[in-house]
């Protein structure tokens, strides 16, 4: 399955009060963040539903950050 | 003006109700004007349709030309049209519908089944949520996909009546069982589908009726949208649209003439379909299936879909693009001796271009002078306190003067030291449009420093350049300050300088620094006074000045800085307390990736580095002017090389034929992947390649830069070593498709050789070069190989012009926020750290 793929980097389903408090740190809506569809192999992975967030931890060439992603139907 | 708040748009088709309730006159006849040149009562110019001749009125609404705004018409038809953008939606709704009782073909259950979705749908009507949105894209979707399978029901499950097999022949011809259905049949067919079916199908019945798809009254545009243009014969040629409803309203007439006069059917059905015909042709003349309806010159009508489409459509070119006031346009050409940020502008635009001067009581004595004078530098209008705006003449003059008070606005002309914007298309980059610095001149040119013409990609071969005025002082603070040309120096693509030294101020730079460069006194004296130095340095031995000295006087006296070339260590050059003590100048140190400019901007900033790049260009130019800089045909030809070329050319054909013998034998190792002969080509065609790369070698061993081509080549100014090559010495192996040239006639490629040749000279390897001239042979493959060259380069235009338009489209309002995350304009979330560091490359330090 390619979430087990070595170049996929790490999803982690937030819970509603992370959330909010990333959704508070970038002062934007949830909805306005990127968007991710609940069909998507990592989100049927971590069982993730619309409304919820998905952080990405991304590794570039040792540089870490963290990419958002709102879970929406589809 | 607050503007009103928008709640929905609902876009419906018009129904025949709405034609007739919008018409203001019934048109009949298929003519414009009469033999007086009077427009005809009940023709297509009708002057209730609203009036564009100057002087008459309107009989709808009174106004006169540029005030009626134009009113639309109808046409009666006396059979209806299917109307062709509608046909696949009629397909489906017939497809779905039952033929006799016309109900949808799904039982009670199926339509229980889709309900909640359709209830979704609604909701999303009603303009909920984004939510909402989402179920209606969703249950489209699922609709969508039920809908495609009602085609496949055999039998209505109400009436329970056979369904027959429905073709649709694009356009808008429709077939049931082969046999015809006529537009007035389709008509009925669904004027009877019930509204409750519809809402199943995605239709809002109460809004949109399916059999208003079907067109029996046709909207006249009013003439404003297709005005009648006057020739200067006196002669008047009318819109193409025009022409067209000329054709229906005539069609229409013969049908309706025929009908009455009792006709035979197939004559109707005949004129039926050519009526059919010109309203499709009228909406959309590019439809697929149906014949290009054309002027009476053979060119193509361009009728109501091409006004709209494409590049030269109305949303592209005049919507999305408009034409811009307080812009000019003209021929560049090169000027070293104005500075790199400024811009030369021709007196005749700099009289016309204004920029708004706001007078205060601080600048009131200024304006008054401006206002007072009669020429060159004046004012062009006047727009007092209270915003009437007057044009400034020498009969108002005294007038305006002496009422001029703080809070007017004057348009001043165009002066030195405005700012405006440069610009020069295709604009692929931020850096190819940047803010000079005004400086009039005369001629009719725009004059452009040599170093700023990188970023713009321009040259003077007759490239013609945009510059843009800049109105308010907003736009003309951010235009200073962030939009110079000097902050462009460095490219914000990799942090390395596009703004450079080129061309003769690097030559000019080399031969003044290089080692043993001493001038006598009036010499330096000149050079020094070329950038405003008057004061001589220490002459160093018997009196004369050092060149290294005089070019110190450019530099920063707090300026340390070292460059040592990696890949020739002895190479270096050394600036000690802003004086040049060891190596020259070179393309390393001011040119592309110059690391001395690129120390002085991250160092003292663009200022610095402009006024760097400036006294360069000025000093180098002065330098190349005292030396003098020629070549000849003479530096490329290079008799006393001779012998090795002929040893590069025959030991290179030498080895060619050992790869040969080789892959006679069959002794030749194929490479992994590749035939034993792909393998013998491949390899052929490299061996004869670095004949060139050998010839380079030799040319670079035993050529000094006494050789003024050399010069050009080392200093990095003009041309690289093959073109050297190419000229002196050999063009060498042709290439045509990333192989040598392969095609032609049978087992070669011109008749002249024999079959199965394998002479390299008979695949594209010349011998000769431009100096000697090519033999025709030599000449063909050159041909050949050019051709291939040539043929790539429109391609990757117009693939890149394209590419870069979609990209734009797609950014175009996206922005870095004060937080480092990109959003776009509605504030959503396109990434939470530009570019995933949160870094600007062109802040970015090289190591």
């Amino acid at each position: 399955m390619a979430s087990n793929y070595d170049l996929v980097p790490e999803h982690e389903l937030l819970s509603e009060s992370d959330a909010k408090k990333i959704s508070k740190k970038f002062n934007t809506p949830l909805e306005k963040f990127p968007k991710i569809l609940e069909s998507d192999p990592q989100a049927v992975k971590l069982k993730a539903t619309a409304g919820q967030l998905i952080a990405i931890h991304r590794d570039d060439d040792g540089k870490k950050y963290v990419a958002y992603r709102y879970v929406v139907k589809g | 003006m607050q503007a009103e708040l928008i709640d929905h748009i609902r876009f419906t088709a018009v129904s025949p109700d709405m034609v007739k309730r919008m018409s203001v006159a019934k048109i009949i006849v298929p003519d414009t004007y009469n033999d007086d040149g009077y427009p005809i009562d009940g023709g297509l110019i009708d002057q209730r349709l609203g009036v564009i001749d100057p002087g008459l009125k309107c009989k709808t609404c009174g106004g006169r030309a540029k005030v009626c705004p134009g009113h639309f018409g109808h046409i009666e038809l006396v059979r209806p049209v299917i109307h062709p953008e509608f046909a696949k939606t009629i397909y489906l709704l017939l497809q779905s519908t039952c033929k006799d009782c016309h109900r949808i073909l799904l039982n009670e259950k199926q339509i229980g089944d889709l309900r909640p979705t359709i209830e979704g749908f609604v909701r999303a009507d009603d303009n909920d949520k984004e939510l909402g949105l989402q179920t209606s894209v969703e249950s489209e979707d699922k609709n969508l996909s039920i809908i495609k399978k009602l085609k496949t029901v055999k039998k209505c499950p109400y009436c329970g009546a056979v369904q027959g097999k429905l073709k649709l022949d694009r356009p808008t011809f429709f077939y049931m069982n082969g046999n015809r259905l006529k537009s007035d049949e389709i008509h009925d067919w669904l004027a009877k589908i019930s509204n409750e079916d519809l809402a199943l199908l995605g239709i809002d019945g109460t809004v949109t009726r399916p059999e208003w798809f079907v067109i029996s009254y046709l909207l006249v545009p009013p003439v404003n949208v297709r005005p009648s243009i006057t020739l200067e014969s006196g002669e008047r040629s009318e819109d193409d649209l025009t022409h067209k409803l000329v054709d229906i309203i005539r069609t229409n007439q013969r049908l309706e003439q025929d009908i009455d006069a009792g006709a035979p059917q197939i004559i109707i059905d005949d004129l039926w379909e050519l009526l059919q015909y010109q309203v499709t042709t009228y909406f959309n003349n590019e439809t697929p299936g149906v014949p290009v309806a054309r002027h009476r010159s053979t060119r193509p009508l361009k009728t109501l879909a091409q006004r709209l489409k494409g590049k030269e459509g109305r949303l592209r070119y005049n919507l999305s693009g408009k034409r811009v006031n307080f812009s000019a346009r003209t021929v560049i050409t090169p000027d070293n001796y104005i500075s790199m940020d400024e811009l030369g502008v021709p007196q005749k635009m700099a009289e016309v271009l204004t920029v708004p001067f706001y007078v205060t009581k601080w600048n009131i004595e200024y304006a008054k002078k401006l206002l007072s004078n009669t020429s060159y530098p004046t004012v062009l209008n006047h727009i007092s306190k209270d915003g009437t705006r007057k044009r400034v003449a020498d009969m108002n003059r005294e007038e305006l003067l002496a009422a001029l008070q703080p809070g007017d606005i004057l348009d001043r002309q165009l002066i030195d030291g405005d700012v405006v914007l440069f610009n020069r298309q295709p604009t692929l980059h931020r850096i190819s449009i940047n803010a000079h610095i005004v400086r009039v001149l005369p001629g009719n040119t725009f004059r452009v420093h040599l170093a700023s013409v990188t970023p713009y990609n321009a040259d003077f071969d007759g490239d013609e350049m945009n510059m843009h005025v800049p109105q308010t002082l907003e736009a003309q603070a951010e235009a200073r300050l962030l939009m110079n040309i000097s902050t462009s120096i460095v490219s914000p693509r990799n942090g390395l300088p596009v703004v450079v030294a080129l061309e003769d101020m690097l030559i000019g730079a080399y031969e003044l620094t290089k080692d043993g460069a001493y001038y006598q006194k009036d010499e330096a004296a000149r050079l020094l006074a070329s950038v405003g130095v008057y004061e001589l340095p220490k002459p160093s031995k018997d009196g004369m000045y050092s060149g290294k000295d005089i070019f110190s006087a450019i530099l920063r006296d707090d300026l340390n800085f070292e460059y040592t070339d990696k890949k020739n260590p002895n190479n270096m050059a050394v600036i000690k307390n802003g004086r040049l003590v060891k190596g020259y100048i070179s393309s390393k140190l001011i040119g592309k990736r110059g690391m001395l400019l690129l120390h002085i901007y991250d160092k003292y900033g663009p200022e610095e580095a402009k006024r760097f790049l400036n006294d360069v260009s000025k000093l180098a130019g002065r330098a190349v002017y005292t030396f003098g800089m020629s070549i000849s045909m003479r530096d490329y030809y290079i008799s006393s090389l001779e012998g090795e070329r002929q040893k590069i050319i025959s030991n290179t054909l030498s080895e060619a034929s050992e790869l040969l013998r080789k892959y006679k034998d069959g002794t030749l190792e194929p490479l992994p992947g590749y035939t034993k002969k792909q393998t013998y080509e491949l390899e052929v065609f490299a061996t004869l390649n670095i004949a060139r790369s050998i010839a380079m070698k030799v040319i670079l061993d035993s050529l000094t830069i006494d050789n003024k081509a050399m010069l050009m080549i080392s200093a990095d100014a003009r041309g690289n070593i093959l073109n050297f090559v190419q000229i002196g010495m050999f063009l060498g192996q042709q290439s045509v498709r990333g192989g040598r040239p392969s095609r032609g006639y049978n087992g070669r490629i011109l008749p002249y050789f024999t079959r199965k040749d394998s002479n390299p000279m008979n695949k594209g390897f010349v011998k000769s070069n431009y100096i000697e001239g090519l033999g025709f042979i030599d000449y063909y493959m050159h041909a050949m190989g050019a051709r291939d060259s040539a043929m790539g380069k429109p391609l990757v235009t117009a693939v890149s012009g394209y590419l870069m338009r979609r990209l734009v489209n797609a950014m175009q309002d996206f922005y870095v926020g004060n937080d480092l995350s990109v959003r776009d304009a509605g504030g959503a979330l396109i990434e939470t750290l530009y570019g995933g560091d949160g870094i600007d490359p062109m802040m970015e330090k090289m190591q």
